[in-house]
């Protein structure tokens, strides 16, 4: 079978994968400009994440037993076409319960494609070792890049081009799975050798959880960090966090140097929590500051993902079914790292914003401007406040029409920078303890690392 | 190399990477970079030496409403905000629960507090200061709030009290 399948099957399956696993994580830039136009809340915006990352978890085990019953072939291309027509009605939606609703059906087709294609791939390149390589790659790819792209996208067209663009890829990679499904639907014969079903690796998958909901904290939190706290485009923080896939393109080259499945997790592991500390500790509000900690993280990520799955999937039998348990694993932490985190970091950006608002009165209070005009600049923070309730207020309108008299011009732009200073060391601030938590969450999967045993292949 | 060495090895260096980074983090200030914490309005606000009207208007500002959040229970920003126009007063009250007469109450009280710091601090001659409290303990609260807003003006009444003589407040004040 190998030898007569052709490279466009591996590349469309790997491109499924890629998609579908982008899309848990590609919405993660475009977040704000959805929140704005769908006058919504921090904590209902979330939701557009968290819907696809929870149907994802509970429809992937499902749906690889319905590719070994029905046909990998047959699942994938009908789950791929599913994922495209529920992304064309996420990109029209102009309600937030109808995105989350289109979301919700998306991530049941990417279930169906992503599980079936693990079934498919052993077939299509050979041996179930080197399938799994693919699919953890082409899945790891995915999430990774999955946020810049959306950044770009959002920047450059729209938030809604993110979803329909996506309809002609998921399409397109669908075509030659088409073979596949018709030669099941004319001969009945399904590619996949029935086997009994083992018992899903509980340790593996439990890390793999744990780590999946850090890495979800590192790059949800450090976007909302970028646009909302620091006021970056998206494309500028799309390109800031593109140092993170980067950095995973390089651990992916770490990982095979290191045979232990267990060693490459618990570096990885140990990796994302160090990056996510350093982002907590923060030590001013300046992009280069991120990039060590990116890099820490995307390096962590793709060496604890890949060992994870490779540990989970090892020696196991069916692999879509056991692919469906990482898949469900993932994004169980995804959607638990979502909901841990939302409240408390919605609760410190609220506190921190009132504190940078008092030490930025403080300043402006302190200062030797005339008290008219100090009470005037006041009053129209006040009023931005108003205006901006729940978020990081934008000060630039309160400085643009400067004093004519020399010397209180040039104490205003003093103050002004004094008061940035003070509303970005609250929204740097604000993010901290939510880094911390997922640092911890990367730290508490080393108990399960050392727990779990790989089975070889 | 052993496969058991290199295994060590990276997690060695994983270990090592992140604590070089948090440490080099926390030794560049990585912890302390919060908003700067606001004074207790209780507590006195030392005067610095003030050179002419403008700095004494704006320290007695600043002591003004130090005095009447103190009083109210909340800071002086905070306080600073609500005065600054009719609606943010309104909100204010309607947050805090104060009405009118006790704003009135405190921001007297902070203009009082005010006059004692510019006294105490050499910044106000007894000769001001007693008609500037007769003053304030008369006035209501929208003329006292624009009292604490334009204490330029304030000095400035007083200085007009005091008669037309044009060096005469400079002459009082240090």
């Amino acid at each position: 079978m190998s030898a007569a399948v052709p490279r466009p099957r591996v590349a469309a399956l790997a491109l499924a994968v890629g998609l579908v696993l982008a899309d848990s994580s590609i919405v993660v830039l475009a977040l704000p400009d959805i929140y704005r136009d769908l006058d919504t809340s921090v904590a209902g915006v979330t939701w557009v994440l968290i819907s696809f990352n929870l149907v994802m978890a509970l429809a992937a085990v499902p749906a690889a037993l319905l590719a070994r019953r029905v046909g990998p072939g047959r699942t994938a291309a009908v789950g791929l076409a599913i994922f495209a027509g529920a992304g064309l009605a996420c990109g029209v939606a102009d309600t937030l319960s109808t995105l989350i609703l289109a979301r919700c059906v998306q991530a049941l087709g990417g279930a169906a494609a992503v599980t079936a294609a693990l079934e498919l791939l052993p077939a299509t390149v050979g041996s179930e070792r080197r399938a799994v390589t693919v699919w953890a790659s082409a899945g790891a790819t995915g999430a990774a890049l999955g946020p810049a792209v959306g950044g770009i996208l959002t920047e450059l067209v729209s938030w809604q081009s993110i979803f329909l663009i996506q309809v002609p890829v998921a399409l397109a990679a669908a075509v030659p799975i088409l073979a596949v499904a018709k030669h099941e639907a004319a001969t009945g014969i399904l590619q996949t050798e029935l086997r009994r079903t083992g018992r899903p690796h509980l340790w593996a998958n439990l890390a793999l959880a744990m780590v999946s909901a850090a890495i979800a904290a590192a790059l949800f939190l450090l976007v909302l960090l970028l646009i909302e706290g620091w006021r970056l485009s998206p494309i500028g923080a799309a390109i800031v966090v593109t140092a993170m896939p980067l950095a995973a393109i390089l651990g992916s080259r770490l990982g095979p140097l290191v045979p232990s499945t267990r060693a490459r997790a618990a570096a990885g592991a140990i990796l994302v929590s160090g990056g996510l500390a350093g982002l907590a500790f923060l030590p001013k509000a300046e992009v280069a500051l991120t990039l060590p900690p990116q890099i820490l993280v995307g390096i962590g990520l793709s060496l604890v993902l890949s060992a994870l799955t490779e540990t989970a999937l090892g020696g196991r039998a069916p692999q879509a079914i056991h692919g469906g348990w990482t898949i469900s694993a993932r994004h169980a932490g995804v959607v638990i790292g979502l909901l841990a985190l939302t409240p408390i970091f919605t609760a410190d950006i609220a506190q921190q914003r009132e504190d940078a608002i008092e030490a930025g009165t403080a300043v402006i209070l302190d200062s030797n401007v005339n008290p008219l005009l100090k009470i005037d600049l006041a009053q129209q923070i006040g009023d931005r406040l108003e205006e901006e309730k729940g978020k990081v207020p934008t000060i630039g309108p309160v400085f643009e029409s400067l004093p004519s008299d020399p010397t209180d011009r040039t104490a205003v732009e003093g103050l002004r920078s004094e008061l940035q200073d003070q509303l970005d060391r609250g929204a740097t601030h604000a993010f901290s303890p939510s880094f911390l938590l997922g640092a911890l969450l990367g730290l508490l999967a080393l108990l399960p690392i050392a727990l779990s045993r790989r089975v070889d292949l | 190399m052993r496969a058991e060495l290199r295994g060590r090895v990276l997690v060695g260096g994983a270990i090592l990477a992140a604590l070089v980074l948090v440490g080099v983090y926390l030794a560049a200030g990585g912890s302390s970079y919060t908003p700067e914490k606001t004074l207790d309005p209780c507590q006195h606000r030392p005067w610095s030496d003030p050179q002419g009207l403008g700095e004494i208007a704006n320290q007695f500002t600043s002591s003004a409403l130090d005095g009447a959040a103190c009083q109210l229970g909340v800071s002086r920003e905070t306080l600073a905000r609500a005065l600054a126009t009719p609606q943010a007063r309104e909100r204010f009250s309607e947050r805090y629960g104060i009405d009118d007469a006790k704003l009135a109450r405190a921001v007297r009280a902070g203009l009082l507090r005010a006059v004692t710091d510019a006294e105490d601090a050499g910044a106000l001659s007894p000769l001001l200061a007693g008609p500037l409290r007769a003053t304030i303990e008369e006035i209501p609260l929208d003329q006292a709030i624009e009292l604490i807003n334009n204490a330029r003006s304030l000095l400035s009444t007083a200085q007009g009290f005091l008669g037309p003589a044009e060096n005469l407040l400079e002459g009082l004040l240090p």
